[in-house]
């Protein structure tokens, strides 16, 4: 026999138990079995198909679909797990309905290591109420109840566990402390040994019938005055309890609306915070957007107004202005074309008039002693053309006059540094000296 | 009497509708046949 033979056999066999234990509602255990079957040999489809409807009767519905859906790939063909998929996907919001269920307790566990134990009740609650079978919930539902003293409730919700899964084996050992604490094992055991105290009647045995006597008009009095005392009893005992329980349930039910209600108005709560929040943020986004748009048009409004300047300098030959206005210009963000062909013609005299004369004016300056006047005016001069190396060498030249070393030197670099084919290159080394 | 704390360590979070795509990517679904064949190919490449 090969091994994958071996394996289907052995996943066969675990299929089996796992059955088994699934007929018998320890669908703990059929959960261990089927898992192994898988574990053997993973084709195995009704393993599989068994092991997804036992998690949906344990209320994990994604499990169940995961297995579903993991069949259906390895089995396209004739595979009862495409109904299980079709009949939860058919009702419209019957899966929205169960992942809320799940979304609530995994919100509960949350809730509960955060210490609000009692926010984490209100979302056990709604997930028991929507899906009674989710048995994880109704576990944590339980223990929350008996860490708070609440045994009675707890002893509703694994009876509800044990009624699915009848060996977990938690729920067996919350049970046991739920009896302790409730009274009710002390019943049972009373209960038991009563069960086994009859004696067997024996042959020899005579029942005696009780003796009939006729009733005197004392009796009579004494047995209408025991009834009524039976009879207040009674009430007292009986009907009172019943009474007041099913006050105690309709308050309970009363305060369970109240606290779904509490839990709808928080939920809707949040939305609207949600909402604000979003609001907020657009307002701010709105607020940014505004901030920009102002800030652009200052920017533009200043560039015409550097450009009225420049027309201003132009119109009364004052170079130096034009110059100085000239390099603050920014052309890219004036739009208009008519505007912006009086900027070029302007730009095009400064680059290739402009900058000539700026530079004459400096070398007439500086024969006539203005010497911060020459600088001014070789500065701009560059401003206006930034590769023009000969303002750039009378400039370190006049520099070097005031024996301004540093920046006579600053200038003949930059001729070397950044035009070495320039024909001021080797007169600036000459005159740098190095 | 029973621990709280420890008790509540054991409850793990449920798997969700949403994550199931990527539950079943992350599944590992590899079974005895799997590892059979691996150890054999293993063998033979000795």
């Amino acid at each position: 026999m090969d091994n994958a033979k071996r394996n289907r056999q052995v996943a066969n066999g675990f299929y089996n138990l796992g059955l088994e234990k699934a007929k018998r509602r320890d669908l703990t255990g059929a959960v261990e079995y089927l898992k192994k079957s898988l574990r053997f040999d993973k084709y195995q489809m009704d393993a599989r198909n068994l092991l997804g409807l036992v998690f949906y009767e344990l209320g994990e519905t994604a499990d169940a679909l995961m297995q579903w859906v993991i069949s259906m790939n390895l089995h396209p063909e004739d595979n009862p797990a495409d109904s299980f998929l079709e009949k939860i996907q058919r009702k419209p919001g019957q899966l929205e309905k169960e992942n809320q269920t799940l979304q609530a307790y995994n919100q509960a566990l949350a809730y509960i290591k955060s210490k609000n134990e009692d926010l984490a009740v209100l979302q056990l609650n709604r997930a028991v109420e929507a899906n009674p079978h989710f048995v994880k919930a109704q576990m944590l539902l339980a223990l929350i109840c008996m860490s708070q003293g609440d045994y009675v409730k707890a002893g509703k919700s694994l009876l509800q566990v044990l009624q699915i899964d009848k060996s977990n084996a938690a729920a067996q050992q919350y049970m046991t402390i739920v009896k302790q604490n409730t009274g009710r094992e002390e019943a049972e055991q009373k209960k038991q040994k009563n069960a086994y105290s009859h004696r067997q009647m024996e042959e020899d045995d005579i029942i005696i019938p009780p003796a009939y006597k006729e009733s005197s008009g004392w009796s009579s009095i004494l047995n209408i005055i025991a009834g009524l005392v039976i009879g207040m009893a009674a009430m007292f005992f009986l009907v009172m309890p019943a009474i007041t329980k099913s006050l105690n349930a309709s308050h309970n039910q009363e305060l369970i609306s109240y606290s779904q209600k509490i839990n709808e108005l928080n939920q809707e709560l949040d939305v609207v915070k949600g909402d604000y929040t979003s609001l907020e943020t657009e307002a701010g986004q709105m607020k940014e957007q505004l901030a920009t748009i102002e800030e652009e048009n200052q920017a533009r409004l200043n560039q015409y107004q550097i450009l009225i300047g420049i027309l201003q300098a132009y119109r009364n030959d004052d170079l130096m202005t034009t110059a100085q206005l000239f390099s603050m210009l920014d052309a890219s963000l004036i739009t208009d074309e008519d505007v912006l062909a009086i900027v070029n013609a302007i730009a095009e005299d400064m680059t290739t008039n402009g900058y000539q004369t700026l530079q004459n004016m400096g070398t007439a300056a500086w024969n006539t002693g203005r010497l911060d006047d020459a600088i001014q005016y070789y500065e701009k001069s560059i401003q206006v053309k930034p590769d023009n190396t000969s303002a750039m060498f009378l400039l370190g030249r006049l520099y070097q006059d005031q024996e301004n070393t540093e920046k006579a030197n600053f200038w003949f670099g930059k001729i070397l540094d950044e035009f070495p084919e320039s024909s001021q290159a080797e007169r600036a080394r000459e005159a740098r000296g190095y | 009497m029973i621990n709280f704390d420890e008790e509540i360590a054991r409850f793990k979070p449920s798997l969700e509708v949403g994550d199931v795509e990527d539950a079943i990517g992350k599944c590992d679904l590899t079974d005895m046949t799997d590892i059979m064949i691996e150890i054999m190919k293993a063998a033979k490449e000795d």
